[in-house]
């Protein structure tokens, strides 16, 4: 009895190891059937900008659904799913949404998991800064997978590393500020200015382009401070910044969830905040920012996301319209958010390379991406954003301002129109220029190519006379 | 001395896993050798540290995670190249690869030596919370000072490796056969650590260090040594890291990481150094796997709601209530349930008497 109870007591367990294995390599030839092609939606549902994962994956999956027979699974949850994708004679799978939360270390594991495990040929993604240099670093690497920035604005992806297998449809951050510089200079006769910006890639680009755009015309920039991404007490940071008075303003490149924290303690230090003393990059608007944030500071300038709300065009009321039909009331309704506009464009321009190129992936699929775009806000060049020789967007930027409605509630109107905004701010940014940082760029008097051409924009119509 | 059936069994199984192990690659897909079996080896060899630290000092740490990050981000400043097409963050010094192994290695040694040396005069909760206080510091350090990381971290470093460690980017399964070299050595390491004199007077001032004192042993000493040991195996686990994911950032050592391997050597459990690796597949394998989009709709449909961090809380919950000393300590009760006694080697369940004396 004692033999072969030992036995028994030996073999159990090698037995468990063997059906784990087998399990495990029965999974591993699950493999892709042909001619499906699988794409994986990464995007964040954690970290300051977690709130961005339905507005993202619905963005995405709007134009699955207009332009490739998607089947929306729930019309209140576009992460409940959607089946039946069809792009010309190839099915289009969605393996799987990635779950970063704005850190490499997640994006790390997600995109491996999204990319390796399921399978995925293409990602559409990610959400954030950081995100993108990791996965632009990764797609170097795994050049076969096709990979569309939803709406990362950091610069280096697409200007530093630039892969040949990685799009991006959408500005960088520092293209989203394009022309607030001269707006602060001409329109509130700032001269010397502070800037507070997130402490990594993001909000390095983002700061990027107020700096680049604000010295161009003459601007100094007389101090820099940099807290770290989901700081929570911002009152030491605060501290730091010049007091008012001994600047003329203070430009806010702080996001996600701390844009409204730094405000406040912004207002602790130094009394009420005065609309002409503060201009914020796309957060004081945008990513749920309207309801919290844009209150506190009325009447600002900001720059944008490459979106214009409110803008009469006809191309710009299809989108909207589109989006409507298949997730109606996404992200509060406010589809001119880049969270839902960035990845519908990124979305739509792989169905348009996927139809050329019957289906295939990898560097068929490359060759095939559209150099073009219809997005729903461009205007410049028949209403097409343009992709340079690195595959990143040269698109039409709108600086917004924040004005109270009659139901006291307040929101981004667009005020001026910079059209065909490229990556290199007139050369101050080149492959080999360093990629911006704490103290990169420098602030330097320079022209650049839309300096003294924003024309005015009111009431969503674009007017010819230029911002003075 | 003739074995009990419960250490035949475990050796049994050890040796059925290491040769699963050895041929893993032949048996399981690329992903399952690259992602969750490398991964599990890394995170292990750190979890060893804690457990060696606990197990036989008597000491919980929350450095190990900070010290981890140490050896990565050292290395990764060291042999990144800057310039035209080369790397954007950190220092970018551009030292010859096997030099800065060397060099993060024994600076991160000294490191855990320093800082043990401070921590070491301290026990109990003190203790746990001046490592916390190391890892927050190291955490903050690193995302502060730009010139050596910033938020954003070190990228490509596993592109520059020692020539016998060669190409891991392209040969993946090279990389996984280091790890579990490395993995093999720490735990032959411990092993015979734990059985040197300096060991036995380690485990002996765990469960004594005022008899130990008086005896004449110098408690702090041997406290930092081992500190310093922990730190030596916590920065081998670095260098595979940031092999293996090719780049580092402060995430890596923030405050979430270092709960989650505490979670890994609680899983494991906290009182046999095998844990480690046990308690490293297991989280790799749940934390993987759970967040597929079935449990998504498993979860919407019994409307629980929530992430996959409430899943694994919830796991954690289970192990921690029905088996305080993790998996390993539920396999040593199965057996002591089963035959009434305990013949299985290392410190048994009973080893370290007494919650106080391991917190």
């Amino acid at each position: 009895m004692r033999g072969i109870s030992r036995h028994w007591k030996l073999v159990l367990p090698l037995g468990v190891l063997v059906v784990l294995a087998t399990v495990v390599v029965s999974t591993s030839f699950a493999a892709s059937k042909a001619k499906t092609v699988r794409v994986a939606i990464m995007t964040d549902c954690k970290g300051g900008f977690g709130f961005g994962y339905e507005p993202d994956i619905g963005g995405a999956q709007a134009a699955f659904a207009n332009y490739a027979n998607g089947k929306v699974k729930n019309k209140k949850k576009p992460s409940a799913g959607m089946t039946g994708i069809r792009v010309g004679n190839t099915d289009v799978q969605i393996v799987g949404y990635g779950c970063g939360d704005d850190t490499v270390p997640t994006a790390v594991k997600e995109t491996r998991r999204l990319m390796e495990q399921l399978k995925a040929d293409v990602m559409v993604g990610p959400l954030s800064g950081d995100e993108a240099v990791y996965v632009a670093n990764y797609a170097k690497k795994h050049p076969n997978k096709t990979f569309i920035i939803g709406t990362a604005g950091s610069q280096d992806p697409t200007l530093q590393i630039a892969p040949k297998n990685m799009f991006r449809y959408h500005g960088d951050g520092a293209q989203w500020n394009a022309g607030i510089g001269e707006i602060a200079y001409k329109k509130l006769g700032w001269r010397k200015a502070a800037i507070i910006m997130d402490d990594y890639s993001f909000g390095w680009t983002s700061g990027a382009g107020i700096i680049a755009d604000f010295c161009a015309i003459g601007g100094k920039i007389t101090k820099r401070v940099f807290p770290p991404l989901n700081t929570t007490d911002y009152s030491s940071y605060v501290q730091q910044l010049p007091a008012p008075g001994t600047v003329d303003g203070t430009f806010w490149v702080v996001g996600g969830t701390g844009t409204s924290a730094a405000l406040t303690a912004y207002e602790q230090a130094n009394g009420a905040l005065k609309p002409s003393q503060h201009i914020g990059n796309l957060f004081f608007a945008f990513l749920g920012a309207d309801k919290v944030v844009a209150p506190k500071v009325a009447g600002s300038y900001l720059g944008g996301f490459g979106t214009a709300p409110g803008l009469k065009t006809g191309q710009a009321k299809i989108y909207e319209k589109v989006v409507a039909r298949w997730y109606p009331g996404l992200n509060g309704g406010n589809y001119a958010d880049g969270f839902v506009y960035n990845y519908y464009n990124a979305a739509w321009a792989l169905i348009q390379g996927l139809t050329v190129s019957n289906g295939q992936t990898g560097a068929a699929l490359h060759a095939k991406m559209p150099k073009t775009l219809r997005s729903g806000y461009e205007v410049s060049d028949k209403g097409s954003v343009k992709l340079d020789a690195n595959r990143q967007a040269i698109q039409d930027q709108y600086p917004l301002q924040l004005v109270k409605n009659a139901d006291g509630s307040v929101a981004p109107v667009v005020i001026g129109y910079v059209p065909n905004v490229n990556q290199s701010f007139g050369g101050l940014f080149t492959k080999n220029s360093p990629a911006p940082g704490r103290t990169q760029p420098k602030c330097v008097k320079k022209k650049l190519p839309w300096q003294g051409k924003i024309k005015v924009v009111k009431n969503g119509i674009i007017y010819p006379t230029v911002i003075k | 001395m003739t074995r009990g059936p419960k250490a035949v069994t475990e050796r049994a199984i050890g040796f059925g896993g290491l040769a699963l192990a050895l041929i893993a690659p032949l048996v399981f897909n690329a992903y399952w050798v690259d992602v969750i079996l490398t991964q599990a080896l890394i995170v292990g060899i750190a979890a060893a540290s804690m457990i060696f630290l606990a197990a036989y000092g008597g000491m919980i740490s929350l450095s190990q995670t900070m010290l981890m990050g140490a050896a990565g981000f050292m290395i990764g400043n060291m042999v990144t190249k800057g310039g035209a097409g080369g790397e954007t963050k950190g220092l970018t010094l551009g030292w010859d690869p096997t030099l800065a192994l060397v060099l993060a290695l024994a600076g991160t040694t000294l490191l855990g030596v320093l800082l043990g040396a401070v921590a070491a005069r301290s026990t109990g909760i003190y203790f746990l919370m001046i490592t916390l206080t190391y890892s927050v510091v190291g955490f903050y350090f690193v995302g502060q000072v730009t010139v050596v990381s910033g938020f954003s971290g070190i990228a490509n470093i596993n592109s520059y490796t020692p020539p016998f460690v060669g190409d891991i980017v392209e040969n993946r399964n090279r990389l996984y056969y280091i790890a579990l070299g490395v993995a093999i050595a720490v735990y032959a390491f411990i092993r015979f650590v734990i059985r040197t004199p300096f060991g036995l007077s380690l485990q002996g001032l765990r469960d004594e260090p005022v008899r130990m004192s008086s005896l004449g042993y110098a408690v702090p000493l041997h406290r930092t040594l081992a500190f310093g040991l922990a730190a030596f195996m916590a920065a081998l686990a670095g260098i595979l890291l940031v092999w293996w994911q090719g780049q580092i950032a402060p995430g890596d050592i923030g405050l979430q990481a270092t709960i989650d391997l505490l979670i890994v050597a609680v899983i494991g459990g906290l009182t046999r150094v095998e844990g480690a690796w046990v308690g490293a597949l297991a989280f790799i394998v749940i934390n993987n796997y759970i967040r597929d989009s079935w449990l998504t709709d498993l979860l919407d449909t019994v409307r629980i709601g929530g992430s996959f961090q409430t899943i694994i809380g919830l796991i954690f919950l289970v192990i921690v209530i029905v088996s305080p000393d993790g998996l390993m300590g539920a396999w040593d009760r199965l057996w002591g349930l089963r035959s009434g006694t305990d013949s299985g080697e290392g410190p048994s369940v009973t080893a370290i008497p007494a919650g106080e004396k391991l917190v």
